[in-house]
């Protein structure tokens, strides 16, 4: 088993993987969940964020940049800072969180789900058309920016983990974490918040 | 802007004339008229695009994986090759009970990773690939501290409560494991252990008095065994306290099997099981209730004492227990199991056998009579007994349309090369069904039979195709063997409660039986047996209402008025207890 690791300048664990994520509730508005394992895939953290609904206005004016804007910047940004740990890289399951990476110094990896066949050797595009770089790691599918150098420091780090690791697995498990956190909880004491 | 005029000129013309013109000096006058424009100062609207403050609830878990680690370096590898745990493919969660009341403790099983994954991370292989409803069993059992595993008869209860302890122990969730079963069983779960579990030592609690004072009272020991019997007669050793002021044997966890065995709530068993100090409390049995409610309520006092009452209808019951009991059927999991099949052999008494019944019958409902309101129920269940003796043989003569039946179809049976088992619950019967089915190569297995010699027999019944017939008594045979070789069962006299009689037909139908096993149920027409048949298709209802949710509107148990009214007998005033 993989020792965990202390950065002496952060302070901050490595060899870990964060696994961050939006689920749009229909009733309450978006929860962020962002989830850091151990490389066996236990969870060290988890944090999950109030729902927040951006308003008409936002959605007149950011137009086709809300999503990178609520994911990324405001619901990923603020969860990957508040993480006591500092991942390998961070797995998104939306390519609105692909966002986040302009924020973060961390590597981010879209990790696409087993039934898309987008199969251009080495290129993945996005709906908009960005190309992505398009890579496999056991029977997980994954796509990252070409602008930085995430390709290679991600794949650098996929050699010290398990092939059979599920990279989408973590995903329902957050899912399962956010619903059950807003029952416990309930709206009324966190709010509704606006983007 | 300045305003200016222009001068407009008038021209006059004659015909023939000279033209002539003048033009006299006027002014030139202009209209001007003023627009006043103004000065216009546009309104704004500004829309602030900040960034929320978003509200973010955080959770750690750092502990887990170093407990782990400690506990993994206790409990050494596994000695023999086995499938790679890894290989185990799914998606079995641990969800937390509904008692984890705290998000904290919630959040930390729902974030785990699958059963499979756990189950891969310490390197638990095993001998042969679990079925699903096994790992939901295993996620069932994990997390809880009161919990009853309560599937059919067959389905590998035993495999379930294993791999939990082992995967408990392993991740250092426990340290000390008691397990209780009935003594004929103590071999079996040895052996389940070394296969389901070889790294975990296991420790069996036997011997004279001082030997075993010293086996309860070791460190170190991992799991350790011990039967009902035992744990009675050293009952004083969970009340020595040490110098902490704490009881010296106590344990993490204590897994009762056939748990059936505490279900009184006055019984000696029942109290020296509530004794133990212990943290867990697992129950694990196929019959949670026989009888009536009251034994699911003698269950849950060692489990969660105070959670049920025997006032409680069947029905809040059972939602009460909904998160702590786990039952499942095979025809809910397992539908490529082969079926099994009842056949109801009803037939008449031979008239020697009927002239018998007749004459005791007449005679015991005469002495009851006589009785009056000093009958009590153990003079019914003296007749009830008599009567169905007779149905099993005739006293006078020997006669019996029972074993006539029995030996026909025996006869097929032998002649396929297949094996049956006969179930009774006098050793008599079974000794006289030995003596005259000579012919099928009949082994006995009852309370006659020393358990140091049951194991043989089980083995010589597997193994020998020669030995056709298992005659088995329902107390010593009813729980806890894997006899899935043998395709025909037949109920020779029938138990009081049916619980009993699926725990002996769930010898033979369980995991690993291939083909469809034939259960046949004996019934003897106008006799009690018949009447009592009614009586246990009720106690099936009790069942059903607790563990399914149904209404039911039928009688439930087997109430004084029923048991008098089997001979058409008024009842006592007095309540007396459901018959056992």
């Amino acid at each position: 088993m993989q020792e965990s690791q202390i950065d002496t300048e952060t302070g901050k664990h490595s060899y870990s993987l964060g696994f961050l994520t939006v689920v749009d509730h229909q009733q309450h508005g978006l929860f962020g969940g962002y989830l850091v394992l151990n490389t066996t895939g236990r969870p060290m953290e988890f944090h999950c964020t109030a729902p927040i609904k951006p308003n008409h206005a936002q959605q007149i004016l950011y137009g086709p940049t809300l999503e990178p804007f609520i994911y990324g910047e405001q619901i990923g940004q603020t969860l990957l800072e508040k993480a006591g740990a500092q991942p390998m890289f961070v797995c998104i399951d939306h390519p609105a969180l692909l966002a986040v990476r302009e924020h973060v110094s961390t590597p981010v990896a879209l990790v696409l789900p087993v039934d898309d066949h987008q199969t251009t050797e080495n290129t993945y595009r996005l709906d908009d058309g960005t190309p992505m770089v398009h890579f496999q790691h056991g029977s997980n599918r994954l796509a990252v920016s070409e602008r930085a150098d995430d390709h290679r420091l991600i794949t650098e780090h996929l050699a010290e983990l398990a092939e059979s690791f599920d990279l989408v697995e973590p995903f329902a498990r957050i899912r399962e974490a956010i619903d059950e956190a807003q029952r416990a909880v309930g709206s009324g004491e966190w709010g509704v918040g606006s983007g | 802007m300045p305003p200016y005029t222009t001068n407009f000129v008038s021209f006059e013309h004659n015909d023939n004339s000279a033209i002539s013109w003048h033009a006299p000096p006027r002014p030139i006058v202009t209209s001007v008229d003023t627009i006043e424009l103004g000065t216009c100062s546009p309104h704004v609207i500004s829309i602030p695009i900040t960034k929320a403050n978003l509200h973010v609830r955080s959770f750690t878990f750092g502990e887990s994986a170093k407990v782990a680690e400690v506990a993994e370096n206790k409990i050494a590898s596994p000695s023999k090759p086995l499938q790679a745990a890894h290989q185990v493919a799914g998606s079995t969660r641990i969800h937390p009970p509904a008692d984890v009341i705290k998000l904290d403790d919630r959040l930390e099983y729902l974030l785990q990773p699958s059963l499979e994954s756990l189950l891969a991370e310490r390197s638990l292989a095993f001998p042969s690939r679990p079925f699903p409803f096994q790992f939901e069993g295993i996620a069932f059992l994990y997390p809880r501290h009161a919990a009853v595993l309560a599937d059919e008869m067959g389905l590998g209860k035993t495999m379930q409560a294993i791999t939990a302890v082992r995967l408990l122990l392993r991740r250092g969730d426990v340290k000390t494991v008691l397990l209780v079963c009935p003594k004929p069983l103590v071999t079996n779960w040895q052996r389940e252990f070394n296969l389901w579990a070889p790294e975990i030592p296991v420790a069996v609690i036997q011997g004279d008095q001082p030997k075993r004072l010293w086996q309860w009272q070791l460190p170190d020991a991992a799991v350790r065994i011990a039967n009902y019997e035992l744990l009675c007669r050293d009952r004083d050793v969970f009340e020595y306290l040490g110098d902490d002021g704490r009881p010296s044997v106590r344990f993490d966890l204590v897994v009762l099997d056939e748990s059936q065995r505490i279900k009184n709530l006055d019984g000696t068993t029942n109290h020296v099981a509530r004794s133990i100090s212990r943290r867990r409390s697992w129950a694990i049995t196929g019959t949670p209730v026989e009888n009536s409610t009251d034994d699911l309520v003698g269950i849950f006092e060692f489990l969660a004492p105070g959670f049920l009452s025997p006032e409680m209808k069947p029905l809040s019951m059972g939602r009460m227990v909904s998160d702590h009991v786990l039952r499942r059927t095979k025809e809910q999991v397992l539908a490529d199991l082969p079926p099994k099949l009842f056949r109801e052999a009803e037939m008449d008494l031979t008239p020697q056998q009927r002239e018998s019944y007749r004459l005791a019958e007449d005679d015991g409902v005469l002495r009851l009579t006589e009785l009056g309101d000093s009958a009590s129920i153990g003079h019914v269940f003296e007749l009830v007994l008599r009567l169905k003796q007779i149905c099993n043989f005739d006293p006078a003569t020997g006669d019996s349309s029972k074993l006539e039946r029995l030996t026909a179809d025996l006869e097929e049976i032998a002649v396929s090369g297949r094996k049956a088992i006969v179930f009774s619950q006098w050793v008599d019967t079974l000794k006289r069904l030995a003596g005259r089915l000579q012919q099928f190569g009949p082994l006995e297995y009852h309370g006659r039979i020393p358990h140091r010699q049951r194991e043989t027999v089980i083995e010589q019944f597997r193994n020998d195709p020669s030995r056709h017939v298992l005659l088995m008594s329902y107390g010593a045979g009813g729980v806890g063997l894997n006899l899935q070789f043998a395709n025909y069962v037949f109920l020779f006299d029938r138990w009081w409660n049916p619980a009993v009689e699926d725990q002996a037909t769930g010898r033979a139908h369980r995991i690993g039986v291939d083909g469809p096993v034939t259960v046949t149920r004996v019934l003897m027409l106008e006799t009690i047996e018949e009447r009592i048949d009614r009586i246990l298709q009720e106690k099936r209802e009790l069942f059903d209402v607790i563990f399914s949710g149904a209404e039911s509107h039928r009688k439930l148990g087997l109430t004084q008025q029923e048991l008098f009214g089997l001979f058409q007998l008024k009842c006592p005033a007095d309540p007396i207890a459901v018959a056992a």
